[in-house]
């Protein structure tokens, strides 16, 4: 292999050289040009174009051959070295032609190298100008695209496109065609095309505003006229006005003549239309309850209606007048010094408890001519009703001190309803609203305002959630339901109070009144005598000392009214101390005491006192007298007495010993005068046999 | 009962169950009222437990002598005597408490006690007799007379078998197998007993207790103690008021009557302690001696609440009606 290779090498290198002598002569001449011209005069010179030997040429055998001279030059280097190394001179033959070769092959090597940057070159060339190509080509792609592109959105905006036409409604096609003449509908044309079809439908669209349009301004010329009649008409019925109230007037007296009190009922309605919702409630209620029930209960309204008009004004017309009085208000404040936060607080308390303009006055006339007259009240801002009392007597009653209590308005109506006080706000919303203004008790205000009682709440329809049952009325409802019950509680009160009163001007006077349907309670004599009745404070109440066990029991209250009672019969002196409830006769009064007779005596020591006790504060429904129990008290009293007597008489012993003679001589007859182991007393009277037993 | 009613309420009588769990007390409006003692005394109790837990009208006037035999509650009232059964009354089975009524033609009864020896139940009453009469059959076998007044107390000695008798006219009476008294003695006029009289009260005996040979009596008079055999007063108590009952406890003597006080005395006459309580006057007062746990003693007078003693020198806590 080695020899073929060598010889090739030295063909190609012959060749070379036979081809390399043309290559200089054209490198060296220049301009190829002339040198393709005088290469093609000369026939004999060969043409050499190394480049067309470049595709002849196979890179691969190039390579090939360029190892095979790499190895041949290392070989031929190995000999030189081997002959310079045996001794040989430098210009021996062998080396001289192994030079030769070595030459040979170098050149050999240059051409391999020029031939692989030739051939880079080219590559290169190709290279460029295929991406030039293909710039081109890209350059071209895109620019259509880009047209594509915006052909598309012109497209697109052609298609969105919305003319004005269409934002009118149209009538819906089925429509249009029924009802559009034809010369306008043109079915023959429109039913094929859409645009066509679009034309018509404008075209009749605006036939029909047109139309409409005109039926509009008639039927306004119409409007017109149709109202100027009516003004006219009204001018007419306002002028007949006076003259009717002319007529009314007029008959004024006929109907006060007939009883009809018509013009007074419609002045009275009239005015009941600014009235709060509770006091109306309650005018029509109490006027019910009076027309239906009770003939002797009458209603009316008071107050300044004005101001009741002007607080249901509607509020725009207020606020201007506010702005403006406040622009005053603020010039004249910067001149004066600014109101102190008291007075500012006081401003803001009057605010709160404001009354409403309006009030009711119910009147209940009782047979014997004395009449109570409750005024009632609304306070707006806390939404309560409250009372006022007033009696009026036929009969002067300034006869009886101790009766003082009895009539003052301020208590006369304590405890309608047990527990009922009337000093406190039974609207506990309100307890908020005080807070923001300071006002601890409502009780101070209330000799002013007027008691809040539950049921005067009641009796206008407004319901508190607080404790105790409730029903679920409300309004009219809850009103009417506790109407009766409350007038016949306050008629019976005020009866009541009056009786009391005749009776305490009696006792007095040491007198104990029994009427003649009691007198079967008592015996015919009865030898202790009343001879001193007065009135007591709470205060002293509490300070006796044979109250406490009444006390401790919890049956004194505040609101209670005590006397004293005194009873006398010879040495002996029997004091009652007497708690009465408001609500006489129903709750009896309590009696207790305390006897000073050879020593000091109470309920409390005494068996027999505590025996007179009960005979007067258990056995009480036995003393209620004729209905309704009004004589309670009195007949109370009496029987104390009757049972003083026979205490007396029947107390045997002698403190001293001595068995002189009794102070308090037998007269009442008794069977036994002790039973039991507390050898108590006989006090029971026992009408008609006249004597007395025990219970 | 309103709070007035309850204000004039007086206690007259009591007595307790046999198992001595219950106390039934009776008052001057004819009721009569149970108390669960094992309620108001257990650790947890409360406000009602110290109500009653059964209360039913018995008489129409005044429950003066409660008395408890094993099985039945004897209540007496205007002249009539009912029976209740414990069972039914602990069970309150309020509609059927089974009554046996025997009638008397006397005003009222103040005094019942057993004879546990011939089963017969001593009566004294307000028609100045004793009557006695067979718990079997329910007949009166016996009228012992002799007072001149109303009868307020009687007591029983076993022993010989004798009923003592106090009564409003001043006289002891002691009354044997017959019917006539084996002996009397008044004890505020003549020799005997001077020193216990007191004429500004009165000279009725309102109290008897007898512990064999001794015997209490006390009323209008002072409490005093009686030698039987001797038949004179060996000690008389310096106790302000009329004392209305007295028993024997251990050694002691313990009696109420006038005054918001049980009155704690020694045989030698001494008043070793006065206990305050709440009702201003005591009628009643009784022990417990049956049930070792609710060993209590209670007093009960004018007033609607019953004192409860668990420790006899203090009081503990009140039942009320």
């Amino acid at each position: 292999m080695r020899t073929q290779i060598t010889s090739s090498a030295t063909v190609m290198s012959s060749d070379a050289v036979k081809k390399r002598k043309p290559k200089v002569i054209r490198s060296e001449a220049g301009a190829p040009e002339t040198k393709r011209g005088r290469a093609e005069g000369d026939q004999d010179v060969r043409v050499y174009n190394e480049e067309v030997e470049l595709e002849v040429r196979d890179p691969q055998q190039d390579y090939m051959l360029y190892k095979d001279t790499c190895a041949a030059l290392a070989k031929l280097m190995e000999e030189i070295q081997e002959l310079k190394a045996g001794g040989a001179k430098v210009q021996s033959v062998e080396i001289e032609e192994r030079r030769t070769q070595c030459s040979v092959h170098f050149i050999t090597l240059k051409k391999l190298n020029r031939l692989a940057h030739m051939r880079l070159k080219k590559g290169r060339d190709q290279t460029h100008e295929a991406k030039q190509r293909v710039d081109v080509l890209h350059l071209q792609l895109q620019n259509l695209l880009y047209e594509v592109m915006h052909l598309q959105k012109e497209i697109g905006k052609c298609l969105e496109f919305r003319s004005q036409h269409e934002e009118i409604e149209l009538v819906s096609e089925e429509e249009f065609f029924q009802e559009a003449p034809a010369e306008i509908s043109r079915p023959h044309v429109t039913r094929d095309d859409q645009h066509q079809l679009t034309l018509a439908r404008l075209d009749w669209e605006l036939e029909q505003r047109k139309r409409l349009a005109e039926q509009y301004k008639m039927s306004l010329a119409r409007k017109e006229k149709i109202q100027k009649a009516i003004e006219q008409k009204r001018e007419y019925l306002s002028s007949l006005q006076p003259g009717l109230q002319n007529i009314m007037q007029a008959s004024l007296p006929v109907q006060e003549y007939l009883a009809i009190p018509f013009e007074h009922m419609q002045k009275q309605a009239e005015v009941a239309r600014h009235l709060p919702p509770p006091l109306y409630v309650l005018l029509v209620q109490a006027g019910a309850y009076g027309q239906a029930c009770d003939k002797n209960l009458s209603v009316s309204i008071s107050g300044d209606v004005d101001e009741a008009k002007a607080l249901s004004r509607p509020p725009e017309d207020s606020q201007d007048d506010e702005s403006d009085s406040d622009a005053e208000e603020e010039q004249q404040n910067t001149k004066r010094r600014r109101a102190t936060l008291g007075v500012q607080l006081d401003d803001k308390r009057k605010e709160m408890l404001r009354r409403h303009p309006l009030s009711l006055c119910v009147d209940l006339k009782c047979k014997d001519g004395s009449v109570l007259h409750l005024f009632f009240y609304y306070l707006m801002n806390l939404n309560i009703l409250t009372v006022k009392t007033k009696v009026s007597t036929t009969t002067d009653l300034s006869g009886a001190v101790s009766a003082g209590e009895l009539l003052n308005s301020e208590s006369l109506l304590n405890c309608l309803y047990a527990s009922d006080h009337g000093k406190e706000t039974p609207n506990p919303a309100n307890r908020y609203q005080f807070d923001k203004v300071g006002i601890t008790t409502f009780g101070d205000y209330v000799s002013d305002l007027g008691h809040p009682f539950v049921w005067v709440q009641k009796l206008g329809g407004l319901q508190f959630s607080s404790g105790g049952a409730q029903s679920g009325l409300t309004g009219s409802a809850l009103s009417a339901s506790h109407m009766e019950r409350t007038m016949k509680l306050l008629r019976g009160r005020l009866q009541a109070r009056l009786a009391l009163h005749k009776q305490f001007s009696s006792l007095e006077h040491s007198i104990i009144p029994v009427s003649s349907e009691c007198q079967h309670l008592f015996p015919a004599k009865v030898v202790s005598g009343l001879v001193r009745w007065t009135t007591m404070s709470c205060q002293e109440f509490t300070e006796l000392g044979f109250v406490q066990h009444v006390l401790k029991a919890g049956l004194v209250h505040e609101t209670d009214l005590f006397f004293m009672a005194t009873v006398e019969r010879g040495t002996a002196r029997l004091r009652a101390a007497v708690v009465m409830n408001p609500r006489y006769p129903e709750v009896a009064p309590l009696f207790s005491l305390s006897l000073h007779w050879k020593g000091e005596r109470s309920g409390r020591t005494d068996d027999n006192l505590q025996a007179m006790e009960s005979e007067v504060n258990v056995f009480r429904s036995e003393l209620q007298g004729p209905r309704p129990g009004l004589q309670l008290l009195t007949n109370q009293i009496q029987r104390l007495c009757v049972c003083l007597d026979v205490y007396l008489e029947t107390e045997s012993q002698v403190c001293d010993g001595s068995e002189g003679p009794k102070e308090f001589p037998r007269e009442k007859m008794c069977l036994r005068t002790a039973r039991g182991p507390s050898r108590l007393k006989p006090f029971k009277y026992n009408h008609p046999q006249g004597f007395f037993s025990h219970r | 009962m309103g709070p007035v009613e309850l204000l004039h309420m007086s206690v007259f009588s009591q007595s307790f169950s046999p198992c001595g769990r219950f106390l039934a007390a009776g008052n001057n409006y004819g009721e009569i009222a149970l108390f669960s003692l094992s309620a108001a005394l257990s650790p947890d109790a409360s406000e009602g437990s110290q109500k009653p837990i059964l209360n039913f009208t018995a008489h129409d006037g005044p429950v003066f002598s409660l008395l408890s035999t094993d099985t039945h509650l004897l209540s007496a009232g205007n002249g009539e005597i009912s029976a209740w059964s414990w069972a039914e009354l602990i069970k309150k089975v309020s509609q059927l408490f089974s009554k046996c009524m025997t009638s008397l033609e006397i005003p009222e009864i103040n005094a019942m006690i057993i004879n546990p020896k011939d089963n017969s139940l001593i009566v004294g009453g307000g028609d100045n007799n004793i009557h006695i009469m067979d718990m079997e059959t329910g007949i009166f076998k016996s009228v012992l007379k002799g007072h001149t007044d109303y009868i307020h107390c009687l007591c029983f000695k076993e022993r010989e078998e004798e009923i003592l008798s106090g009564g409003e006219d001043g006289a002891v009476r002691i009354w044997g197998h017959t019917e006539i008294p084996l002996s009397r003695f008044q004890t505020c006029s003549g020799m005997v007993g001077q020193e216990c009289a007191r004429p500004q009260f009165g000279k009725w005996i309102s109290c008897l207790a007898t512990d064999s040979d001794w015997m209490l009596c006390g009323g209008g008079p002072s409490l005093s103690l009686w030698h039987l055999r001797s038949m004179s007063p060996t000690s008389v108590f310096p106790l302000p008021g009329c004392q209305r009952e007295a028993v024997f406890h251990q050694d002691l003597i313990m009696s109420v009557g006038e005054g918001p006080y049980v009155s704690h005395c020694l045989h030698g006459g001494t008043v070793k302690a006065q206990i305050p309580c709440t009702p201003s006057s005591l009628n009643t007062l009784a022990l417990n001696l049956k049930n070792t746990e609710h060993r209590v003693m209670t007093v009960g007078g004018s007033s609607h609440q019953i004192d409860v003693f668990t420790n006899f020198s203090y009081r503990a806590f009140s039942l009320s009606f």
